[in-house]
């Protein structure tokens, strides 16, 4: 990045970012950063320290080593935070009892914003009929909206917001992508984190990827489908015998194994070049199917060995 | 730049906080219903029955407050102990980094919701008890007890609210105050062997300053009581600040 676009809008940065409680290392010397205009997707599994990461960021607790500043500096040493960083943590960190315009207006005078704002907000957010209810009878759905709302309040350059697609519908999940973009569009710095891989290719344009508090991949979006897509061909041929002769053998560089009754699958080959070495040696394939790994596969091979909790863990 | 502006939203911010949730402002409203409703309830019953609330006035103007601090201290430990209950801390810090502007705007408010209480709840006893009550209460002791029942309940909130930040959890901080002031302090003060050391309680050393008579069992004078009581609370108040700062683990 030039000095000059890190002029441009207030930026988060991560340094060598650590975080032990009782000596566990829940986040371990993570540097990246995050950039005004673009959705940066942070990816990684349940406990992997995205939570931590965000609060690390937010003041909310003390990094062991390292440091994360917001437009160069510490968050807790900005005056009126809201103006600069708007964050969604937790939906679920407040008060049942306040209705959601009641929550905003507290939320409002704590940094000197016009009031105005609540009904702003909560119109941008679909809650302006919900407005005057207690959040107490709100669906985890309204209540991440009401986060979001929260977070919009200040008119941030910068936007935090952990897991913010927990509890959507399908048209709230619709809605957020849209509207993640459309504030990156308007030039904010858009940090999104997620454990759906799928979901943050769609929506971020660079993703920041972890797994045990371990920085693993920090690239665009999609380099990072191109390097970590991969693409596989399966093919197979009217006689096996012959097939297996030509791909099991040697000399023709090819990633190959049988997969089932006598198909092949092949990897990081074009299919052109996998025709073309058939006819050259007298195989007639009677299929060629390219086949993308999805992301999701991708992103739980890269994790597989930093995933926290799994299933069929043997102790 | 000036932090004052920044100190002002903070506290008015906690100003919007408290009149948007029903459970922080009944409490107040209730303790000085509470007090002057049972300081003249039991005037008007015991009026020229019962000596104890004649020969101190002090005793029978305040008798009411036994009842109103209840939810002063419901007050105090609310104030704070709700937003750990809820996590809500989380959002407020967020909003106000500064652990000592957003901790101290929260004393702000405590202390002078506590004086409003103070001011009503005394004036209206003294309204109730003179009404009820065919005593005496001027008496040369009654500047000094009035101003005691005035800052009486705010020094009781801002104890509260301490405490609770310092112990950083609701339940705990109910679980601690509501027997050691309304049960054990009184309780404890009337075991001759522990009453030497009980008597320093803040609620006891607070509420000698509200009483008219001399008490000669006391290690203390009247007005010694009350600062008794506001050093519990200035102690109590830098805890909070302390556990405040700490909170950031």
């Amino acid at each position: 990045m030039t000095s000059d676009e890190e002029g441009k809008a207030a930026v988060i940065k991560i340094q060598g970012l650590t975080k032990e409680y009782d000596g566990r290392r829940v986040v371990d010397d993570l540097s990246f950063e995050v950039r005004p205009g673009v959705v940066t997707g942070f990816l990684g599994p349940n406990g992997a320290g995205k939570s931590t990461t965000m609060r690390l960021v937010l003041g909310l607790d003390r990094p062991t080593a390292g440091h994360a500043l917001v437009g160069g500096r510490p968050y807790t040493e900005l005056a009126e935070p809201l103006r600069q960083v708007g964050a969604l943590l937790d939906a679920q960190a407040l008060h049942g009892g306040r209705t959601a315009q009641g929550h905003l207006r507290w939320l409002a005078a704590s940094n000197g914003l016009p009031a105005r704002r609540v009904g702003e907000v909560l119109a941008q957010v679909g809650l302006a009929e919900a407005a005057g209810r207690r959040i107490r009878g709100f669906s985890l759905g309204m209540r991440q909206r009401l986060g979001v709302a929260a977070a919009l309040l200040g008119d941030p350059p910068v936007l935090l917001l952990d897991e913010p697609v927990n509890g959507l519908d399908p048209e709230g999940i619709r809605w957020i992508r849209t509207l993640l973009r459309e504030l990156a569009a308007e030039g904010r710095a858009v940090l999104v984190s997620s454990h759906l891989m799928t979901e943050m290719a769609i929506t971020a344009d660079h993703l920041v990827v972890i797994g045990r508090g371990r920085l693993l991949a920090d690239a665009a979006t999609a380099e990072f489908i191109d390097r970590h897509g991969r693409t596989r061909i399966r093919v197979r041929a009217v006689d096996a015998a012959k097939l297996a002769a030509l791909l099991g053998g040697p000399g023709h560089g090819l990633d190959a194994v049988e997969v089932d009754g006598g198909a092949w699958e092949v990897t990081g080959a074009e299919p052109e070049r996998i025709a073309a070495l058939a006819a050259a040696n007298g195989v007639v394939l009677y299929e060629i199917a390219v086949q993308q790994d999805s992301l999701e596969e991708a992103f739980m091979r890269m994790t597989a060995d930093s995933v926290e909790y799994r299933a069929e863990a043997v102790a | 730049m000036s932090a004052v502006p920044y100190t002002a939203n903070a506290f008015r911010a906690e100003r919007v906080k408290l009149t948007t949730l029903r459970s922080l402002w009944v409490p107040p409203l209730l303790s000085v219903l509470l007090t002057v409703g049972a300081t003249t309830a039991v005037g008007a019953i015991l009026g020229d029955k019962d000596h104890s609330i004649t020969d101190d006035p002090g005793i029978g103007i305040f008798y009411g407050l036994n009842f109103g601090q209840a939810a002063l201290v419901a007050f105090g430990v609310l104030l704070i102990g709700q937003e750990f209950n809820t996590r809500m801390i989380d959002v407020s810090l967020a909003a106000v980094p500064a652990r000592g502007r957003l901790y101290g705007a929260k004393l702000a408010l405590g202390a002078l919701i506590g004086l409003g209480v103070g001011a009503l709840g005394t004036a209206g006893s003294y309204a109730g008890y003179a009404a009820t009550v065919p005593a005496d209460w001027h008496g040369p002791a009654f500047a000094r007890a009035a101003t005691a029942g005035v800052l009486y309940p705010a020094l009781l909130v801002v104890f509260c609210l301490g405490v609770t930040a310092l112990l950083g959890n609701l339940t705990a901080a109910m679980g601690l105050l509501t027997p050691t002031v309304f049960l054990l302090s009184p309780l404890l003060v009337g075991v001759p062997g522990v009453r030497r050391v009980a008597q320093f309680l803040p609620d006891r050393a607070g509420q000698y300053a509200l009483h008219y008579a001399d008490d000669p069992q006391l290690a203390y004078g009247h007005w010694t009581g009350l600062a008794i009581m506001a050093l519990w609370t200035a102690l109590a108040a830098y805890g909070g600040l302390r556990a405040m700062r700490e909170r950031t683990k």
